[in-house]
C-alpha cells in the first residue's frame, strides 16, 4: 500500500473540467494555453508592426535577434540548406516559442491558487498530456507528410524497408523502424509532460518539505525549472527538426552515385 | 504480507531511480569538457549540444519525479 504524502497538495494528472463550452469539455490546462497562445501571438503581431530597417522599437529589435539566433540555429541542424531551413521555420519557432511560454507560466503566482468551481482556473498547458500529446502528433505528422511529399511513397517505403524484401532481416529491421515512429511520438510527448510536471511536482514538495522556510527552499529550484523550461522548449524544436532532416536523409545515398565510392571505402 | 512503510519505498524510489541518470549526466559532462579541452575554438557548439544530452538524460528523472509524486 502506497500513500502519498503530497497527493493532496499537487495537481491531479488529468486536468479537471470547468465547463462545457459545446461538445468541448474544456479543462483548466485548455484555458491557459488559449491564454498563452493569444498573449504570445500578441506580442510578436506587435513586434511585426514595429519592425522597421533601423528597428526603433526595442521589443521589435531584441524579437529579431532571437528570430535570427533561431533561424542560424536550425539552419545549422538542416546541414547549411537555407531554403528547407526556412520552409520548416515557423513551425518549429512556433513550437519553441509556444512551448517555452507554457513552461514559464506555470511558474507564475496565482496559476495554482485561482480556482473556479472547485478547480484551479489555470494550469500550465505543458503540464497536460492530452497537450503534450497534440503537439508531438502535429509535428510529426508534419515530419511524415513532408516526407512523403519530398522523396515519393516508394521513397517513404524504402525509407523502413531498405534492401531486398524477400529477406527476413529486411522484414525485421523495417518493423522495428515503424514501432520506432510510435515511440517517438510517446518520448516526445511524454518527455516534455514529465519534466515539467514533475518539475512543478517538486516544487510542491519542497514547498510543504521546507514549511515557514519554503521560500528560500523553492528559490533554487526555481532557478532549476526556469533552466529546464529552455532546456526541454529548445529540446522539442531541435527534435522535430533533426526528425524532419533524417526523415529525407536516409534514402538519398543510394540514389546519388558520387556519395557511393565514399561509403564502400569507410 | 507485511506492511511497508510508504516512506521507504518513496526514499527506494528516489534514490535508485537518480543512479542512471546522475551517471549520465555524469559521462555527458566528462565528455563535454574534455572536448572542449581539445578544440576550445567550438565550445559553444560543443555546449549546446551537452545541454541537449542532458535534457535528454533528465527526462528519466523527470519519469521518476512524476511516478513519485503521483501515486497513491
Amino acid at each position: 500500500m502506497l500513500q502519498t504524502y503530497f497527493g493532496e497538495a499537487t495537481a491531479p494528472l488529468a486536468p479537471p473540467t470547468l465547463f462545457i463550452f459545446g461538445p468541448l469539455p474544456v479543462t483548466n490546462s485548455m484555458v491557459y494555453g488559449v491564454l498563452m497562445a493569444a498573449i504570445v501571438l500578441s506580442i510578436f503581431v506587435i513586434a511585426a508592426r514595429a519592425s522597421q530597417l533601423w528597428p526603433k522599437s526595442r521589443l521589435a529589435f531584441w524579437l529579431e535577434s532571437f528570430t535570427d539566433l533561431v533561424m542560424s540555429m536550425i539552419i545549422d541542424t538542416f546541414g547549411g540548406d537555407r531554403r528547407r531551413a526556412v520552409k520548416h521555420f515557423p513551425l518549429l519557432i512556433s513550437l519553441f516559442v509556444f512551448i517555452l511560454a507554457c513552461n514559464l507560466s506555470g511558474l507564475l503566482p496565482g496559476v495554482g491558487s485561482i480556482t473556479y468551481n472547485g478547480a484551479s482556473l489555470f494550469r500550465a498547458w505543458t503540464t497536460d498530456l492530452n497537450s503534450t500529446l497534440a503537439m508531438a502528433t502535429l509535428a510529426l505528422l508534419t515530419v511524415h507528410i513532408y516526407a512523403l511529399s519530398e522523396i515519393g511513397a516508394r521513397g517513404y517505403f524504402k525509407h523502413f524497408f531498405s534492401g531486398s524484401l524477400k529477406s527476413p532481416l529486411t522484414i525485421f529491421i523495417g518493423i522495428n523502424e515503424l514501432i520506432g515512429e510510435v515511440l517517438r511520438l510517446v518520448t516526445l510527448s511524454l518527455r516534455l509532460f514529465g519534466v515539467i510536471y514533475g518539475g512543478e511536482a517538486l516544487l510542491v514538495a519542497i514547498e510543504i518539505l521546507a514549511g515557514n522556510f519554503s521560500w528560500a527552499a523553492a528559490l533554487p529550484i526555481m532557478f532549476l525549472e526556469i533552466f529546464v523550461a529552455f532546456v526541454q522548449a529548445y529540446l522539442f524544436m531541435m527534435l522535430t527538426a533533426s526528425y524532419l532532416v533524417m526523415a529525407v536523409s536516409h534514402g538519398e545515398p543510394e540514389s546519388s552515385p558520387e556519395m557511393q565510392p565514399a561509403a564502400a571505402r569507410s | 504480507m507485511q506492511e511497508v512503510d510508504p516512506a521507504l519505498i518513496k526514499g527506494l524510489t528516489i534514490g535508485l531511480g537518480a543512479i542512471g541518470p546522475a551517471i549520465g549526466v555524469g559521462l555527458i559532462g566528462a565528455s563535454a569538457v574534455g572536448a572542449i579541452g581539445r578544440n576550445p575554438e567550438i565550445q559553444g557548439k560543443i555546449l549546446a549540444n551537452a545541454f541537449i544530452m542532458v535534457g535528454l538524460v533528465d527526462a528519466v528523472f523527470a519519469f521518476v519525479l512524476l511516478i513519485l509524486f503521483t501515486t497513491s
